[in-house]
């Protein structure tokens, strides 16, 4: 991968649904090593730009380039989506859920799943169906960091969870980034705690752009957290 | 293969607890059976139900699940996990395909089994008949071959349908019927356009492949495959745009 490529290019992207414009020309650049915070209240199009990156939306026009490339099925080997909606299949353990999903990427790392798996304190013999919905949060983010995926898209992980849980993944999430050679796009509509995370946001209302820029910058310029930004915002 | 083999392994791993199921379910009635027969409390002609129940009811539960299986990921949501994995779409319908046959595999042989097990004593008048045990076993094997063959033909089709019927936001049971009549045609017409190509095919002697003759010397069976192969091969096509349509064009909008 060349450092100076952009891991994720979108240009003028638009999406309608049968009642609603999801997606009014969203055009970004991510660079690598960078984690960016998608912020927007629900049905501001966080999720559907997530999921015309992963390749689970077809837009209606633009373009997507993941490293220089459009959606394909070899983009889905360079990316680790985590969807907002419970995605896993319930009648697994932990360890069969790990052992699946890491037969499909080559990027999987063993040592760093065991790790994960210490660190958000699953039981690799538990079933799914029997953890809480914070721990198969928690599950669903190893699913995603245990790889060396250039391009990890976190949509809503922070949702519905207990802040127990939500603090376990923000420091997961901290722990395991890979800074030089990944980028990671955590969509949220609650910044509070995890706006630390962020090297750089982007405020989507009703399908458009409406700002973003380096958090750090923002922060100066605006004088405010983002926190604060967001409230103000979307007041 | 090593992708493929975990897709299969997920499906056989999610249908196990039903199979075992019916497939206990099913001997459990011969054996009730077979020991009321026993008792004289029923006529010995009851044990029919043992075997038409089972052939009955396999046949219909095995085309629901043609359909259940691809449904039971939109419902969970767990095509969330399928469609990001990067594998081509004709190998997830693969794998659910050879799952079913897996499937049809163990109560076909429950249902055979479970017969000779519980009804071989009362079928004195039948082993008089059949040439021999081996003859049974070779046609019971060509019984089971055109069963597979007609289930991963129709599973087939019905994947196509409710592939098709989730690219659209309404009406969708309508528009999965429409498909399922349409590509039934389609398979028809592209079997007769296919059919000559494959005329240099010998007419296979049934009575003689399946030693018939050993039955009754007047029985004549013969069968030019040529429209079948054409038809496996449009069939072989729609696994195939399937695939396309799942890897493709479909969209996940819940």
């Amino acid at each position: 991968m060349n450092a100076a490529e952009p891991v994720l290019v979108v240009h003028n992207l638009r999406k309608k649904y049968p009642k609603v414009e999801a997606l009014k020309g969203i055009s970004l650049s991510l660079p690598q090593g960078e984690i960016w915070g998608l912020l927007g209240p629900n049905g501001s199009g966080k999720s559907t730009l997530l999921k015309c990156v992963a390749g689970l939306v077809r837009p209606d026009g633009g373009e997507i380039a993941i490293l220089g490339t459009p959606p394909s099925r070899a983009s889905k080997a360079q990316i680790a989506f985590v969807p907002e909606v419970e995605s896993l299949y319930r009648w697994m353990t932990v360890r069969q859920v790990l052992e699946f999903t890491s037969a499909f990427y080559d990027d999987w790392q063993k040592d760093s799943e065991e790790e994960l798996l210490e660190f958000m304190r699953l039981d690799p013999r538990a079933k799914v169906s029997t953890l809480s919905k914070g721990m198969r949060a928690r599950l669903r983010l190893v699913l995603a960091l245990a790889r060396r995926a250039p391009l990890i898209l976190l949509d809503e992980p922070f949702s519905g969870i207990d802040p127990s849980s939500r603090d376990r993944i923000v420091e997961g999430i901290v722990r395991q980034f890979k800074g030089e050679e990944q980028t990671i796009i955590i969509s949220t509509h609650a910044v509070g705690d995890t706006e630390q995370l962020f090297d750089a946001v982007v405020f989507l209302h009703e399908g458009s752009i409406i700002l973003q820029g380096s958090a750090e910058e923002l922060r100066a310029s605006r004088g405010k957290s983002i926190n604060d930004l967001f409230k103000e915002v979307f007041a | 293969m090593k992708r493929f083999l975990k897709l299969l392994r997920k499906d056989l791993e999610a249908s196990r607890l039903p199979v075992f199921f019916l497939a206990g379910i099913t001997l459990i009635l011969m054996a009730v059976l077979r020991w009321r027969i026993a008792q004289g409390a029923w006529h010995p002609q009851v044990s029919v139900l043992g075997v038409a129940v089972p052939l009955t009811f396999f046949p219909l539960w095995l085309i629901w699940r043609s359909f259940q299986t691809l449904r039971a990921e939109w419902r969970e949501d767990t095509v969330y996990t399928l469609l990001v994995l990067p594998v081509p779409g004709w190998q997830v319908l693969l794998a659910k395909l050879a799952g079913l046959l897996v499937e049809y595999s163990v109560l076909f042989a429950a249902t055979v089994g479970g017969t000779f097990l519980f009804f071989g004593g009362l079928m004195d008048e039948l082993w008089e008949v059949i040439p021999g045990p081996w003859w049974l076993a070779w046609n019971a094997l060509w019984v089971y071959v055109t069963g597979a063959f007609v289930l991963a033909t129709l599973a087939i089709h019905v994947q196509l349908a409710f592939v098709v019927s989730k690219m659209v936001g309404r009406l969708q049971g309508l528009v999965a019927l429409w498909v399922l009549f349409l590509s039934t045609w389609l398979t028809d017409r592209a079997a007769l356009l296919l059919e000559p190509l494959f005329r240099w095919l010998p007419t296979i002697r049934l009575h003689e492949f399946l030693q018939l003759t050993r039955f009754d010397e007047g029985i004549i069976l013969e069968w030019q495959p040529a429209g079948q192969i054409g038809a496996a091969f449009a069939t072989v096509g729609l696994l195939f745009l399937t695939g396309l349509l799942f890897e493709r064009f479909l969209e996940i909008n819940g």
